[in-house]
C-alpha cells in the first residue's frame, strides 16, 4: 500500500489541533451545564492523538527522502503574492511528532491536573490552538507566516495565562505576557516588512540565497539596514524565547495551569529559538546582530540560571532556567551552531518537560508551590522524586543522558573555534543550572516535612502516567539522537569539563540540601545578593519606572491635551461666537438709517480694497 | 439598481414615519439593498478600469445637478458595508426602543442617502446626500442618546456644517475654474487647474473629510458624538459615517488631484503617523470603555490616512479593505460595549469586572469582546491585521518612518484593549452585584454575524482583497506617473 498521502496530506496536522479547538469552544458554559466539562477535553487528547500518529506516520514515510515543500495560496495582491509554504522534511515532521506528542503528554496530564476544574473547554481549547500552530510553525517555511504564527501564539498564551482570571496575580500576568511579547512581535514585524524590498521573498529558503548572493558580493545592501532588520528580526525571538530584557512574561506565566505551563516551558518557547535557527542565515551578515544575539542569550544564561537559585516559588526556579537554556540556545546560534541548536531544542524540551511535570504531581496535592514549605517527600512520592531526578540528569550534562552529548558537542565546537569566553558561559550556566535543580530536590524531596507536605501521597494515574511516560522518553533521549543522527562522534569527545561542571554544581547542591545532619546555613551575610537574584534584578521595578511610566505618563498628557487645547480651542470658538452674537443682538435698533450708513461703509471700504 | 439601493430605504422610510410597519418591516427594508449589494458582486467585473452599472439623467441641467450613478470597486465595497451596518444596526436595537418607526425610518433614511452618497458620479449630487445623512444622524443622537446627547448633537453638527462649507467651497471653485463648467466627476478638465489652485482645492477638500473621518486635530466631536450615542447609532456613526469622509477623500482627493496628492503626500504620512500615535495614547487614558473604543477609531484613520499618502497599488488596496475591516471591528465593538452598558448598567473600566464568569458574567460577550480588540489590535488571522499589513507593507518603501511609528501604534492599541479586557472580562465578579439580566439569543445574532466575517476575511483574504485591486493599481499608476512628471519638470528647471 502507497502511504504516501501520509506526506501530502501533512497540511492536516495543525487543522486537526484547530478543530479541536473550534469543537471545545463549542462548550460553551450552557452545553457545559449539561454534560459536564469533560468531553471538550477528551475530544482535543483524541485528536491530538491523531495528530501525533498522522505525524508518526509521515515521518516514517519521509525518513530518507528529499524534503517537499507543499504551498497553499492565501493572498494576492499586485506583485505581492503570499503562499503558506509547508515544507515536509524530517527535520520539521519530527518537530511535529514532539509537539503532538507533549500535546498528547500534557493533555492526559491535564485530565488529572483540571479535574475538579470547570473551565475545561477553554482550558483545552487553548491547548489546541497551541498545538495547531506550534504544528503550523514547525513545518511553514515562510518567515512571514511565522510571524503571523507566532503573533496568534501571543494572543494564546495571553488567554492561557489568564486562565484563572479570578486572581489579580494572574490578571496582571497575562496583561505583562501579552504585552512583553507583543514588543518582540512587532519589532519582528517591523523587519518582515523591511526585509522584503531588499530580498523579494520571505520564504526561508530564498532567505537563505539571498544572504548567501550578499556574501558572495552578487548583491549589495546597506549594511547599516541589514543591521537594523536583523535587530527587529532577532527581537522577536527574545520575546518568545524569554531573554533579557524582554523575559519577565515567563516568570509572571507561571500564574497559568500546570498542563500549560509543560508545553510553554519544552516547546512553546522554543518556537522563537525555531525561528531564531532558521533566520542564522540573515543574521550572520551582520557582526552587529550577532554580537547582540551573543550577548543577550550570554547574559540571559548566565543571569537566568543565578536568579533560578533565589526562587522560593518551585515554578519559577524552573522557570528561569528556560530563559537560561534558551541564552544556550541563542549562543549556540550566534557562534553558527545551528545543528547543536536544534539537538539542544530536543533533548531541552523532553527533560524540561519531565521537570515539570513530577514538580506538578507535588504542587496539585500539596497545594502550594512555596518551596519553604514543601520538604522530606522521598519516603511517600519515591516515584515523582525519580522523575524529577531523571529530569536533572536529562537537562545538565551528565553522561550519557540526552543534554550531556549536545552540551558537551557545543562546548568542543566552541572551544575548537577559541570562543572560550561563550564556552565559559556554557560551563558556568550548566554548573549553576545543576545546582539550582538539586536544590530544588532537596527542598521538596529530602530534609524534614514541612507544614504543607505532612500529608502529600503520590497522584492518581492521569498524571503520573504521562510523567512516567515522559522519564522513559528523557532517558531514551541518546537513542532518538542517534536515530535523528544529532549524536556527536563519540571518540575523543571531551567528556570531562562539562561533566565535572555538572558534578561540581550537584554536589554542592547535595551538600546544602540533601545532608539532613548539617546545619542550615545562615544566608544573612549574602541577603542583598538573595534580594537581588529573588528579584530578577529588580527588571520588574526597572520597567515600571522606566516604560511604562513614560507610556502611561505620555498618554494621560496627549488625553489631557485634547480634551482642554484641542477640545478647549473648539469650545473657546463657539464661546466666542456666542458672546458675539450677544453684543450684537444690541447693534439691532431697528434705524433705517444706521443700517444704510453700515452699507455705505461697506461698499466704500470693499471697493477701496479692490482697487 | 443603483437607484433601487438609494429609493428603497429612503421611500420604506417614508412609510415608517406613516407608521407602518415597524420592526420587521424595517429589518425587511434594510435586509433587501443588502441582498441587491450582494448580487452586484456577483456581476461586478474584477478587470474593468472605469466605472460599471452606469445610470445618468438630467435633471437640473442649468446648475449643473445631474443625477449620474456609477459603481466600482471602492463603491461596491462601501454598498455592502452600508447595507450590512445598517442591518445589524436595526437588529442590535432593542425592541422597546421609544418611538420605534421614527428610529427605525431615520436609519433607514441615512442608509438610502449614504448609499447616494457612495455612488454619485455628480459632485452637487454627492453635496446633496452627504448633507442629508446628517439630518437623520443629528435626530438619532439627539434624541436616543444619553445625558449630554445635546451637547453631542449639536457640537457633530457644528462640526459637519463647516465640513460642509469647505465641501462646497470646493466644489463651486472646481465647477467655477473648469471650462466647461461641470460637476460631472468624468467631465472636470483637471489640467485647466494650475498647481497652486490643486492644492489649495485638495487642502480643502482634506479639511472637509477630515472632519467626518475624522483627522486629529478636527476630532473632538467624536468621543462625545460616538460616547453619547445608542449602540446601534454608534454603530452607525463609527462604521459607516467615518466612511463618508474615507470614500470622500480618497473620490474627491486622491482619485480627482493626483498630482496635488503626490506633492502633498510627505506631510499626509507623517499626518498619518502623529493620528495613529495620539489616537492610541489618548485612548489609553480613557476612563470609560465607549470613549476608548471611540478614541480606537481616530487611531486607525491614521493608517488609512498613512496608506492614500503613499499610493502604492498595495497600500491603497488595503486602505479600502482597511475601510471595510474598520467599519466590521468598530460595530462589532459598540454592539458589545452597548450590550455591556445594557446588562451591567456602566461604561467605567473602574466598575466594570470579571465578565468571563461563566456563571453570572457575560462569558460569550467577554468571548466577542476579546476577539474585538483583538481584530482592532491588528493580530493576524482576523480582518483588521490583512488591512493594516498591507497599509504597511505598501507604505513602507516610500514612507519607511511614519510605516514603523504606525506598527509602534498598533502596539499601543494592544495596550488599551489589554487594559479594557482585563478591566472588564478579567478579575473577580462581585458576588454582590452580579445579578446581571441574561443575554437573549437576538442580542447575540449581531455580533455573532460581525464576528464571523472578522474571522472569515482574515483567514480568507482574498474574498475581500480582490474586489478593490484594479481601482488601487489604476490610481497608483495615475499618482506614480504625475508624480514623475513633477520629478521631470523639477530636474528641467534645475538642470
Amino acid at each position: 500500500m502507497n502511504w504516501n498521502w501520509l506526506v501530502t496530506s501533512v497540511w492536516m496536522i495543525p487543522l486537526y489541533a484547530l478543530l479541536a479547538w473550534v469543537g471545545a469552544l463549542l462548550w460553551s458554559p450552557g452545553i457545559t451545564r449539561r454534560t459536564g466539562p469533560r468531553p471538550a477535553g477528551y475530544l482535543n487528547a483524541l485528536l491530538s492523538l491523531v495528530a501525533l500518529i498522522h505525524s508518526v506516520g509521515a515521518l516514517i514515510v519521509i525518513w530518507g527522502q528529499p524534503a517537499q515543500v507543499i504551498r497553499i495560496p492565501w493572498m494576492q495582491v499586485g506583485d505581492l503574492v503570499l503562499e503558506l509554504p509547508l515544507q515536509v522534511s524530517t527535520v520539521t515532521l519530527g518537530a511535529c511528532v514532539l509537539v503532538t506528542g507533549l500535546n498528547v503528554v500534557a493533555q492526559v496530564y491535564g485530565f488529572g491536573y483540571m479535574e475538579m476544574d470547570w473551565g475545561w473547554a477553554r482550558f483545552f481549547s487553548l491547548l489546541g490552538l497551541f498545538e495547531g500552530g506550534m504544528c503550523a510553525l514547525a513545518l511553514c517555511d515562510s518567515l512571514f507566516f511565522s510571524y503571523i504564527i507566532l503573533e496568534i501564539l501571543t494572543l494564546g498564551t495571553y488567554l492561557l495565562v489568564g486562565f484563572w482570571f479570578n486572581q489579580p496575580l494572574v490578571v496582571t500576568g497575562a496583561r505583562d505576557a501579552f504585552l512583553t511579547k507583543r514588543i518582540g512581535d512587532l519589532l519582528l514585524l517591523m523587519g518582515v516588512i523591511a526585509l522584503y524590498p531588499l530580498t523579494g521573498s520571505w520564504d526561508f529558503e530564498a532567505l537563505a540565497a539571498w544572504a548567501e548572493s550578499v556574501r558572495a558580493g552578487a548583491v549589495s545592501v546597506d549594511p547599516g539596514l541589514i543591521t537594523l532588520v536583523g535587530l527587529g528580526l532577532l527581537a522577536g525571538s527574545v520575546g518568545k524565547c524569554a531573554q533579557f530584557p524582554l523575559h519577565l512574561w515567563l516568570d509572571e506565566a507561571m500564574e497559568g495551569p500546570i498542563p500549560s505551563t509543560i508545553l510553554r516551558n519544552a516547546v512553546v518557547v522554543s518556537t522563537g529559538a525555531w525561528v531564531l535557527i532558521r533566520l542564522q542565515p540573515l543574521y550572520a551578515l551582520s557582526p552587529t546582530v550577532l554580537a547582540v544575539m551573543l550577548t543577550l542569550g550570554g547574559l540571559t544564561a548566565v543571569g537566568g540560571s543565578l536568579v533560578a537559585l533565589a526562587q522560593i516559588d518551585a515554578k519559577r526556579a524552573l522557570s528561569y532556567l528556560v530563559s537560561a537554556y534558551m541564552g544556550l540556545v541563542f549562543v549556540a546560534v550566534g557562534t553558527g551552531h545551528t545543528q547543536q541548536a536544534y539537538a539542544l531544542l530536543l533533548t531541552y524540551a523532553a527533560a524540561m518537560a519531565l521537570l515539570v511535570m513530577s514538580i506538578g504531581t507535588v504542587i496539585w496535592n500539596s497545594i502550594t508551590q512555596d518551596l519553604r514549605y514543601l520538604g522530606g517527600l522521598w519516603s511517600r512520592r519515591p516515584i515523582s522524586g525519580l522523575c524529577f531526578l531523571t529530569g536533572i540528569a536529562g537537562m545538565v550534562a551528565l553522561p550519557p543522558f540526552g543534554s550531556f552529548w549536545v552540551l558537551t558537542d557545543l562546548w568542543q565546537q566552541l572551544v575548537e573555534s577559541g570562543q572560550w569566553l561563550w564556552a565559559g558561559v556554557l560551563v558556568f550556566t550548566n554548573g549553576i543550572a545543576a545546582l539550582g535543580l538539586t536544590r530544588v530536590f532537596g527542598l521538596v524531596w529530602a530534609g524534614k516535612p514541612q507544614q504543607m507536605s505532612e500529608r502529600s501521597p503520590e497522584v492518581h494515574w492521569p498524571m503520573m502516567l504521562p510523567t512516567t511516560a515522559m522519564m522513559g522518553v528523557t532517558l531514551h533521549m541518546p537513542m532518538i539522537l542517534a536515530a535523528l543522527a544529532l549524536l556527536p562522534a563519540v571518540d575523543g569527545i571531551p567528556a570531562g569539563v562539562m561533566t565535572a561542571s555538572s558534578l561540581v554544581g550537584i554536589t554542592l547542591g547535595a551538600w546544602l540540601y540533601l545532608n539532613p545532619e548539617r546545619q542550615a546555613v545562615d544566608w544573612a551575610f549574602l541577603a542583598d545578593w538573595q534580594d537581588l537574584l529573588a528579584n530578577d534584578f529588580y527588571t520588574p521595578k526597572l520597567y515600571r519606572a522606566s516604560v511604562v511610566f513614560a507610556v502611561r505618563i505620555i498618554s494621560e498628557i496627549t488625553a489631557l491635551f485634547d480634551r482642554y487645547v484641542v477640545d478647549g480651542l473648539v469650545n473657546l470658538t463657539s464661546l466666542a461666537v456666542l458672546a458675539g452674537g450677544q453684543v450684537l443682538k444690541y447693534t439691532n435698533s431697528g434705524q433705517l438709517q444706521v443700517y444704510l450708513l453700515t452699507i455705505v461703509i461697506a461698499v466704500a471700504v470693499i471697493s477701496w480694497i479692490s482697487l | 439598481m443603483l437607484s433601487l439601493l438609494i429609493g428603497l430605504p429612503m421611500v420604506g422610510s417614508l412609510g415608517l414615519f406613516l407608521g407602518l410597519g415597524g420592526r420587521r418591516l424595517a429589518i425587511v427594508l434594510a435586509g433587501i439593498p443588502l441582498v441587491i449589494s450582494l448580487l452586484l458582486f456577483r456581476d461586478f467585473d474584477l478587470q474593468a478600469t472605469g466605472m460599471q452599472w452606469l445610470e445618468h439623467r438630467d435633471w437640473i441641467p442649468q446648475l449643473g445637478l445631474n443625477y449620474s450613478l456609477g459603481l466600482d470597486g471602492l463603491s461596491l465595497l462601501m454598498l455592502a458595508l452600508n447595507g450590512l451596518i445598517t442591518l445589524i444596526a436595526i437588529l442590535t436595537t432593542e425592541p422597546e426602543v421609544k418611538r420605534p418607526n421614527l428610529f427605525y425610518g431615520l436609519i433607514l433614511l441615512m442608509s438610502g442617502a449614504v448609499n447616494g452618497a457612495f455612488t454619485t458620479q455628480n459632485l452637487i449630487l454627492f453635496f446633496l446626500f452627504y448633507e442629508l445623512v446628517l439630518i437623520p444622524i443629528y435626530l438619532l443622537i439627539s434624541i436616543w442618546g444619553s445625558n449630554k446627547r445635546d451637547y453631542a448633537a449639536i457640537k457633530f453638527l457644528i462640526y459637519t456644517a463647516v465640513s460642509a462649507v469647505f465641501l462646497l467651497g470646493a466644489f463651486l471653485a472646481i465647477y467655477w475654474i473648469g471650462d466647461p463648467h461641470s460637476f460631472e466627476l468624468a467631465e472636470i478638465p483637471i489640467s485647466d487647474f494650475s498647481p497652486a489652485v490643486q492644492t489649495l482645492l485638495l487642502l480643502a477638500l482634506i479639511v472637509a473629510f477630515g472632519i467626518k473621518m475624522p483627522l486629529i486635530p478636527f476630532h473632538t466631536w467624536l468621543p462625545d458624538a460616538y460616547g453619547e450615542s445608542s449602540a446601534p447609532v454608534a454603530m452607525l456613526l463609527g462604521g459607516v459615517l467615518s466612511k463618508l469622509g474615507t470614500y470622500g477623500l480618497f473620490r474627491f482627493g486622491l482619485q480627482l488631484w493626483p498630482q496635488a496628492w503626490a506633492d502633498l503626500a510627505g506631510i499626509l504620512a507623517w499626518w498619518g503617523a502623529v493620528a495613529v500615535l495620539s489616537g492610541a495614547l489618548a485612548a489609553i487614558a480613557q476612563k470609560d470603555i465607549k470613549r476608548m473604543v471611540a478614541y480606537s477609531s481616530i487611531g486607525h484613520m491614521g493608517y488609512i490616512l498613512l496608506g492614500m499618502a503613499a499610493a502604492t497599488p498595495i497600500s491603497l488596496t488595503g486602505v479600502m479593505v482597511q475601510m471595510v475591516a474598520h467599519g466590521l471591528i468598530l460595530a462589532l465593538l459598540f454592539d458589545l460595549v452597548g450590550l455591556v452598558e445594557r446588562k451591567v448598567g456602566t461604561r467605567d473600566l473602574d466598575v466594570l469586572n470579571g465578565l468571563l464568569n461563566p456563571l453570572r458574567g457575560l462569558p460569550g460577550i467577554s468571548a466577542l469582546l476579546i476577539l474585538g480588540g483583538m481584530a482592532s489590535a491588528g493580530i493576524p488571522g482576523l480582518v483588521g491585521f490583512v488591512a493594516e499589513f498591507l497599509i504597511f507593507q505598501g507604505s513602507y518603501s516610500d514612507f519607511p518612518l511614519p510605516t514603523l511609528i504606525g506598527i509602534l501604534g498598533t502596539g499601543l492599541t494592544a495596550v488599551y484593549f489589554v487594559i479594557l479586557l482585563n478591566r472588564t472580562c478579567f478579575g473577580k465578579l462581585d458576588n454582590r452585584t452580579a445579578y446581571y439580566p441574561s443575554v437573549q439569543g437576538w442580542e447575540r445574532i449581531p455580533g455573532l454575524i460581525l464576528a464571523g466575517l472578522i474571522l472569515w476575511f482574515g483567514i480568507q483574504p482574498m474574498n475581500l482583497v480582490k474586489w478593490p485591486q484594479q481601482l488601487a493599481f489604476t490610481l497608483s499608476t495615475q499618482v506614480a506617473q504625475t508624480h514623475t512628471v513633477i520629478l521631470a519638470e523639477a530636474s528641467e528647471v534645475s538642470g
